[in-house]
């Protein structure tokens, strides 16, 4: 949604739609991560009035659907994809192993036994 | 040899208050275990690689001070005047 998005582009990776709308998501579940957690104590707390819980359940399933951290997915730094991204490297398979044959990635080598 | 039931409880407090956790004998689901997990947050909204500053940043902030060149930028005039 616009409202959380940057006023000014703030990212130095592959850049297209998709990647800056994950990264606002990303930042707007970083700021409400606490508020989330907070109501997520009070309704799994058994000690406390139902009511309460009940309206802390209402408060959290009426958040924005940015703050949940399901929206978050990892897409690719190089190329913006996201199926088939390796977690370690952020980057797709073939963009990993471009980047891996041009010797690019610290560490990688071929497997060879 | 059994140990009372009340010695244990009081052992069961004495841990609590050490280790500085809640002592709930019976059990109840006072949902700690959201309490004790912790931030990803940062971590998270710190995936993606940032924007550093460009040449054009620099040129504008050091200005007449600090000269600099910009391949791009000189790649582009050479295009224009050609």
């Amino acid at each position: 949604m616009s409202m959380f998005r940057a006023k000014k582009l703030d990212l130095g990776c592959f850049v297209k739609a998709r990647t800056i709308r994950d990264h606002t998501k990303r930042k707007v579940f970083e700021e409400h991560e606490a508020e989330r957690q907070a109501l997520r104590y009070v309704i799994r707390n058994t000690t406390l009035p139902p009511r309460t819980r009940a309206t802390a359940q209402l408060q959290l399933s009426q958040m924005h659907c940015y703050t949940r951290p399901t929206q978050i997915r990892n897409r690719c730094i190089m190329g913006g994809q996201g199926r088939g991204v390796l977690r370690a490297f952020k980057m797709t398979r073939f963009n990993f192993r471009m980047e891996a044959m041009a010797g690019n990635l610290p560490g990688v080598k071929r497997a060879s036994w | 040899m059994s140990v009372p039931r009340a010695r244990l409880l009081d052992l069961m407090k004495a841990q609590c208050q050490v280790f500085a956790t809640t002592f709930n004998p019976e059990g109840i689901r006072m949902g700690n275990k959201v309490l004790r997990q912790r931030l990803k947050g940062p971590a998270l909204a710190a995936y993606y690689p940032r924007k550093l500053a460009s040449i054009k940043d620099v040129k504008r902030e050091f200005g007449p001070v600090l000269a600099t060149w910009d391949d791009a930028e000189e790649d582009r005039f050479e295009y224009i005047e050609e």
